[in-house]
């Protein structure tokens, strides 16, 4: 039962550290809040749906959720953050949450506001240890989902365009002296966020398949405080505070009782950000 | 007037009182997006009074805004000393606490909701709108409203005059917090019905947004902000479906290109000049 519970919360958890880990890279590039990041995960969530809809097998779906929700986010940063580069960090963050609303409606428009659901896969197998079992789909979603978080943690640790990422964010005018492009970054850098969280919808229908035009607003709050616990600007925090929420998330279903999972989550927020607001892992600044 | 009328003018003016409340704490230069949770504690606890104990509404929604302000109070202590995102963030928190924790409360219903409110009026609305607008404007003139202002402009520089900085951000997210639990209460009893879910996170980025594109340098920009885009989906009614899509585009145009906000201080001023010598 309580091994059936870990496989649970790492699965749901490691859907939530994909739009963390996208939430904390827009943060340490431009040190902003995008609050519309949310959405994209709707975004991607919809965009699979559809997919698969015209009969597209499962990889399609992931690689336009991917692709799709990736431009929406460069859209953002083009219409909410870059023309309002020089004014205080509200109004883009104002910005998104328009945008979000945008999105939203937009959403309802083309998928309307009753649940959504994703077409049926087709996958029947299960893995069973003992009382544990594990579906093709959970371990199709800790595959993906664990891919992506081992390649974007190399990639910001050994590519050119990690150490160009972790020098913007570290001082963006030194690092345009050196020849990088900031404004590049940056929209690398959403690309990279939107694309992460367009996969966690996709993945995440396949399991929870009501999916709503609001459905970005709490994913985007749970993103928020992964974020938050891990330490803002910390990559591998934002992956162990993504899982750490799925874990309580399901512990709390599990032992305790459903109707109080926000509530737990939330409290948790407020407590880290009055007594530990730089997270378990304080991120590493150079200034 | 027709019930279509009444029912956009309610909701315009409870806008206005929630814009008002989001005016008051962005006037000392941090913003919430939490006062849903304070509309939500107005709503439930002036309900709880007058459906379950019988209050008449006038003391029912005063101590629903009262109640909001105490927690604003206690709430604002650790939170004001939040900086930049992370203030933003726990007022988040704070607001999406309270929801949830609505939804759980069995004495207000939980997840049921509430009924059996009723009693506001527009009247009683409109002359909220008056009273907490009559309240600011004099605030405006008086010395801790120079002291609000001080402190919006440069923080370090009013410490520096003797201005109790804290004490100022304190009073003035208490007093957005009881501007937001009146809006709740006159809510509550103008719905009839109130959930948890009537006090989502869109309730109060909506109240942030009515000041940003009124303008934040002015208590009127609130209001004209809160008009227009009560408004604006009202307007829209030919585009049908698209009203709300066309709402969030507009919404994130004016972003992009006005993001002073439609009224500034400067306007103002020349819009009174003007008036000065048509008069």
């Amino acid at each position: 039962m309580l091994a059936q519970q870990i496989v649970n919360g790492i699965t749901l958890g490691s859907t939530y550290a994909l739009i963390a880990i996208g939430y904390t890279l827009v943060l340490g590039v431009l040190n902003k809040l995008n609050i519309a990041h949310g959405e994209l995960f709707m975004v991607g969530a919809f965009t699979g749906i559809a997919v698969a809809r015209m009969g597209a097998p499962l990889a399609v779906s992931l690689l336009a959720a991917f692709v799709l929700a990736g431009l929406m986010a460069v859209v953002i940063e083009r219409t909410c953050f870059y023309p309002l580069r020089n004014a205080s960090f509200l109004s883009p963050m104002l910005s998104t949450i328009a945008f979000g609303i945008l999105l939203q409606n937009l959403a309802t428009q083309f998928f309307g506001s009753d649940p959504s659901r994703f077409p049926d896969t087709g996958a029947s197998f299960q893995l069973s240890l003992g009382t544990l079992s594990v579906s093709a789909i959970h371990i199709a979603i800790l595959a993906t989902a664990f891919g992506l978080m081992i390649g974007i943690d190399l990639l910001v640790r050994r590519t050119r365009w990690g150490i160009a990422l972790r020098a913007t964010s570290d001082d963006p005018e030194t690092a345009a002296q050196q020849g990088m492009h900031p404004s590049r970054v940056t929209m690398t850098t959403f690309f990279v966020s939107g694309a992460l969280a367009g996969v966690a919808g996709m993945l995440t229908t396949l399991v929870y398949s009501q999916v709503t035009p609001h459905i970005g607003i709490r994913q985007g709050l749970i993103g928020m405080v992964a974020m938050v616990i891990g330490g803002l600007g910390n990559l591998r925090g934002a992956m162990i505070g993504g899982l750490a929420i799925g874990l309580v998330e399901t512990m709390n279903d599990a032992y305790f009782s459903a109707g109080y999972r926000d509530l737990v989550i939330f409290s948790i927020f407020f407590a880290f950000l009055i007594f530990k607001p730089e997270g378990l892992f304080p991120a590493h600044r150079s200034s | 007037m027709n019930v279509y009328v009444e029912g956009v003018l309610a909701l315009m003016g409870i806008n206005i009182l929630l814009a008002l409340s989001a005016y008051a704490i962005l006037a000392t230069d941090r913003l919430s997006l939490g006062n849903a949770g304070f509309m939500a504690i107005g709503a439930y606890v002036s309900s709880y009074l007058s459906v379950n104990l019988g209050w008449g509404l006038l003391p029912a929604f005063a101590l629903g805004g009262l109640t909001a302000a105490a927690v604003g109070l206690l709430v604002g202590l650790p939170v004001l000393r939040l900086q930049g995102i992370y203030f933003v963030m726990g007022t988040l928190a704070f607001g999406e606490i309270v929801r949830t924790f609505f939804q759980n409360f069995e004495p207000t219903g939980g997840a049921y909701g509430m009924r059996g409110m009723f009693g506001t009026s527009l009247g009683m609305i409109y002359a909220c709108v008056a009273v907490f607008l009559a309240l600011f404007l004099a605030y405006g003139m008086a010395r801790a409203g120079l002291a609000a202002d001080a402190v919006r402009d440069d923080d370090e520089a009013a410490r520096s005059i003797g201005i109790n900085v804290v004490a100022v951000r304190l009073l003035s997210f208490a007093w957005g917090a009881l501007i937001a639990g009146v809006a709740g209460a006159l809510f509550a009893h103008y719905a009839l019905y109130i959930e948890s879910g009537n006090f989502n996170f869109l309730v109060s980025a909506n109240a942030v947004l009515f000041v940003i594109l009124g303008g934040v340098q002015t208590v009127w920009g609130a209001v004209v902000g809160a008009i227009i885009l009560s408004l604006l989906p009202e307007g829209f009614r030919f585009l049908a479906d698209w009203r709300l899509t066309a709402y969030g585009f507009i919404l994130v145009a004016v972003m992009a290109l006005r993001p002073e906000g439609i009224l500034t201080r400067g306007m103002l001023r020349s819009l009174r000049r003007l008036l000065a010598r048509t008069a």
